[in-house]
């Protein structure tokens, strides 16, 4: 181009040096960067000595006990430590799992009623959120274990409701359903055929969730074919189960000495750890559903007033749905969180699995392959968790509004 | 250059890195093997280290009341204390004592190992799987002790055969866990353990969280002394294990582990030649026989000074003996009364109902310094 064409009388330009070239200069740069990586890299696997790197000793006995798990039973003299982590795993899988549900349904209640125009409920929804999200978690699980061991009384002084429900530190005992094994299994028959009207019952349930769907859409009336597929589902499940000899026992918990026998125990251990988890993920979910909430133009709520929908009516079929979308990826980091923020159980004696994989690594010297199966395992369970949550995720954006 | 051209030579490059990596690794993989294999011929790289710093790191345990305790005022005192000192004071007069916290018995034979201590004398037991898993050596023990149980005086329990079903509270990553463990499978019983730091667990036993403390039972008998009404709680009679408490130093430098393990000897030995803080100024000036002044590293009679070759010099037991005193002095100064000195010698009769009966001698004694 002519602007650039040098003029004649000037004498040639001095070559550019070559790094002066941003190509040049790039892989300069890049070179640099990966030789220093790959030097830290040598010097990490040089100081870790990876010679005797394997997981051979997870086979081993682990030679030590936790307390026994929901559905598990396990004996930690003779079975290995493999088994012995996985019974650890499903100790945090369960904390994480109440925790969520816990934290699900206060934090959208919370969040809810932080915008509720009754100024009391309002205050104390933000008062719960302020104290809960700005004071660390360990302190407050700590704190929760300590009331619950210092105010609960003693197994001594029981708190017995009818023979039935306990409350005492060794843990709340409640009856708990329990399968007859006699009847549970494969070789009596009758389960076949309860297995069998069950699949009915579905089938039939959704030939009139079908149904319903088509003529909510043809009259543009609500014929709730969820809430009638699932009712319909659930009595006939009932109604069959009963009638084949409900061969299900409900185990009332009683004490012998000092300790429970049968019945679902839940340790102050773990209620400690559940509690603290809810209490603190919920603070933060209720800030997400109240900003969710308020991202919504307020011509949503308008409209919703102007058709003369209840305010129940409002949050449930115009504002919670959309502002789902906004909610749903934020609540899936709290729950992330929760996975993350459950191995802090050690610090309330709940043996999680930080705390077995933390046992296991001071019998064994075996610090790094601890450390990388801690890592994988949270992962892995966050992974899980996202996974799902991207499922549902996908169904609430795609949803009819 | 076209983006094609300059990704490929960006690859280009990133292999090569990555090959001389690898030929680094290879490279000073033996390297290593190397130094492995000299060293054999190596003075101890913790002794020198020690006395270039002017400082022991002594790694305790601070919530242990006779054994290894924080005071309110900040010092650390008790049992174990005193060796740390003794050992400071044999490799030198100007060495300080630096107390590093190994209260939590998870993490103290890492502390170990990764060299953040010299030694670690924290009421560790001597266990095979210790020697071969954790990088540690173990000097001679300082404590000969058994796992017992405190109870509730209330709670009616007199023995393990009253524990079926009960919750046990126990330290983790202890020996106490796994002794724990195999008796009540031998007794065929159930009891849910709650495991956690020694502080945690107390107040888990105060509260009746659980209804059995287990621990050693110089620890307990040491525990119990100290909590508010002493009277309502009972240490058992029972002893499941042998729980021999001893210092640890790191794998492969057996001239530091020399210098520990004689110390500790020399303390038991100036008790037997009834050597004390006292007195060993004047037994060293004029030693009554030829062992006194071996172990003190003086000349006898004019003789010469015996040099056994610890790579410290000749006087450094005499050195000990005069910071902290014989054995017998630092038990009567530290643990006292709380656990009688007898309950300590008798833990090989293992059984229902040790009794401890008084002057038997018991199983300590020095290996003979000569």
């Amino acid at each position: 181009m002519a602007i650039t064409e040098r003029p004649s009388s000037l004498p040639p330009a001095a070559p550019t040096p070559p790094w002066h070239r941003r190509s040049v200069r790039n892989q300069l740069f890049q070179g640099a960067y990966l030789i220093a990586t790959a030097l830290v890299i040598v010097y990490v696997i040089n100081a870790l000595n990876l010679r005797e790197f394997g997981f051979g000793f997870l086979g081993d006995p682990a030679g030590f006990a936790v307390p026994n798990q929901w559905l598990i039973d396990y004996d930690g003299v003779t079975n290995s430590r493999f088994v012995m982590y996985l019974v650890a795993i499903w100790a945090s899988i369960r904390v994480m799992l109440v925790a969520i549900a816990f934290a699900t349904i206060i934090g959208v209640l919370v969040g809810v009623a932080r915008l509720s125009s009754n100024w009391l409920l309002a205050r104390m929804a933000m008062l719960f959120v302020e104290i809960f999200r700005n004071t660390p978690l360990l302190v407050q699980i700590v704190l929760w274990y300590a009331i619950l061991i210092v105010a609960i009384p003693p197994i001594g002084e029981v708190f017995n409701i009818g023979n039935a429900y306990y409350l005492s530190n060794r843990g709340i005992a409640i009856p708990w359903p329990v399968p007859d094994p006699g009847w549970w299994n494969a070789a009596n028959w009758l389960v076949w055929v309860w297995v069998a009207l069950l699949a009915a019952a579905g089938g039939a349930a959704w030939w009139v969730r079908r149904g319903r769907i088509a003529r909510e859409r043809d009259t543009g009336q609500p014929h709730y074919p969820n809430r009638w597929a699932f009712s319909l589902f659930a009595v006939a499940a009932l109604v069959t189960f009963i009638a084949l000899g409900a061969p299900v026992s409900i185990d009332k918990p009683i004490i012998e000495g000092t300790h429970y026998l049968e019945g679902m125990i839940i340790t102050p251990e773990f209620a400690a750890l559940v509690l603290g988890l809810s209490a603190y993920t919920a603070s933060f979910i209720a800030e997400i559903v109240r900003a969710g909430i308020q991202a919504l133009p307020t011509g949503q709520s308008e409209a919703a007033n102007a058709i003369g929908l209840t305010g129940y009516q409002r949050l449930t079929v115009i504002i919670l749905p959309q502002a789902l979308r906004q909610i749903i990826p934020s609540i899936t980091n709290q729950y992330l969180n929760i996975n993350k923020n459950s191995s802090l159980a050690s610090a309330v004696l709940f043996a999680d699995l930080f705390f077995v994989a933390g046992v296991f690594q001071n019998k064994t010297g075996r610090a790094l392959e601890m450390f990388v199966l801690i890592i994988v395992t949270y992962m892995l369970i966050s992974l899980l968790i996202s996974a799902v949550m991207n499922v549902i995720n996908a169904r609430v954006t795609t949803h009819r509004v | 250059m076209t983006r094609l051209k300059y990704l490929r030579r960006t690859a280009l490059l990133g292999l090569a890195a990555i090959i001389g990596a690898l030929a680094l690794v290879a490279c000073s993989d033996d390297a290593q093997q190397q130094q492995v294999a000299d060293a054999g011929d190596v003075p101890s790289a913790t002794l020198a280290a020690v006395e270039e710093r002017g400082e022991l790191l002594c790694g305790v345990k601070q919530t242990q009341p006779l054994f290894g305790f924080r005071e309110e005022d900040g010092s650390v005192v008790g049992f174990d204390i005193e060796f740390c000192k003794a050992i400071a004071a044999a490799v030198g007069d100007d060495i300080d004592v630096r107390y590093i916290d190994a209260s939590d018995a998870a993490t103290r034979f890492t502390l170990l190992a990764s060299a953040q201590i010299d030694v670690l004398i924290r009421t560790t037991t001597i266990t095979a799987s210790r020697d071969a898993d954790l990088k540690v050596d173990f000097a001679q023990t300082t404590f000969f002790t058994g796992q017992g149980f405190a109870v509730h005086a209330d709670s009616g329990i007199s023995s393990t055969a009253d524990m079926n079903g009960a919750t046990i509270c126990v330290q983790t990553g202890t020996t106490t866990e796994q002794n724990l463990a195999d008796h009540f499978t031998d007794l065929g019983y159930s009891y849910t353990p709650l495991g956690g730091t020694s502080p945690e667990i107390q107040e888990a036993f105060l509260q009746r969280r659980c209804d059995v403390f287990t621990a050693d039972q110089s620890d307990l008998a040491s525990r119990v002394s100290n909590f508010d009404n002493p009277a309502n709680y009972r240490v058992l009679g029972q002893i499941i294990s042998k729980e021999p408490l001893a210092p640890g130093v790191r794998d492969n430098d057996s001239e530091w582990k020399d210098v520990v393990n004689w110390v500790v000897h020399g303390l038991i030995a100036a008790e037997e030649m009834g050597i004390t803080s006292g007195n060993v100024g004047a037994m060293a000036a004029n030693p009554p026989n030829t062992t006194v002044a071996r172990l003190l590293g003086v000349a006898f009679e004019g003789g010469e000074v015996a040099n056994l070759g610890f790579g410290v010099d000749p006087q450094f037991i005499q050195r000990a003996i005069a910071a902290v005193g014989n054995y017998g002095e630092i038990y009567a100064r530290t643990v006292g009364d709380a656990v009688p000195r007898a309950c300590t010698l008798n833990a090989l009769a293992i059984d229902d109902s040790v009794d401890c009966p008084a002057g038997t001698g018991g199983i300590q004694y020095a290996m003979p310094y000569r």
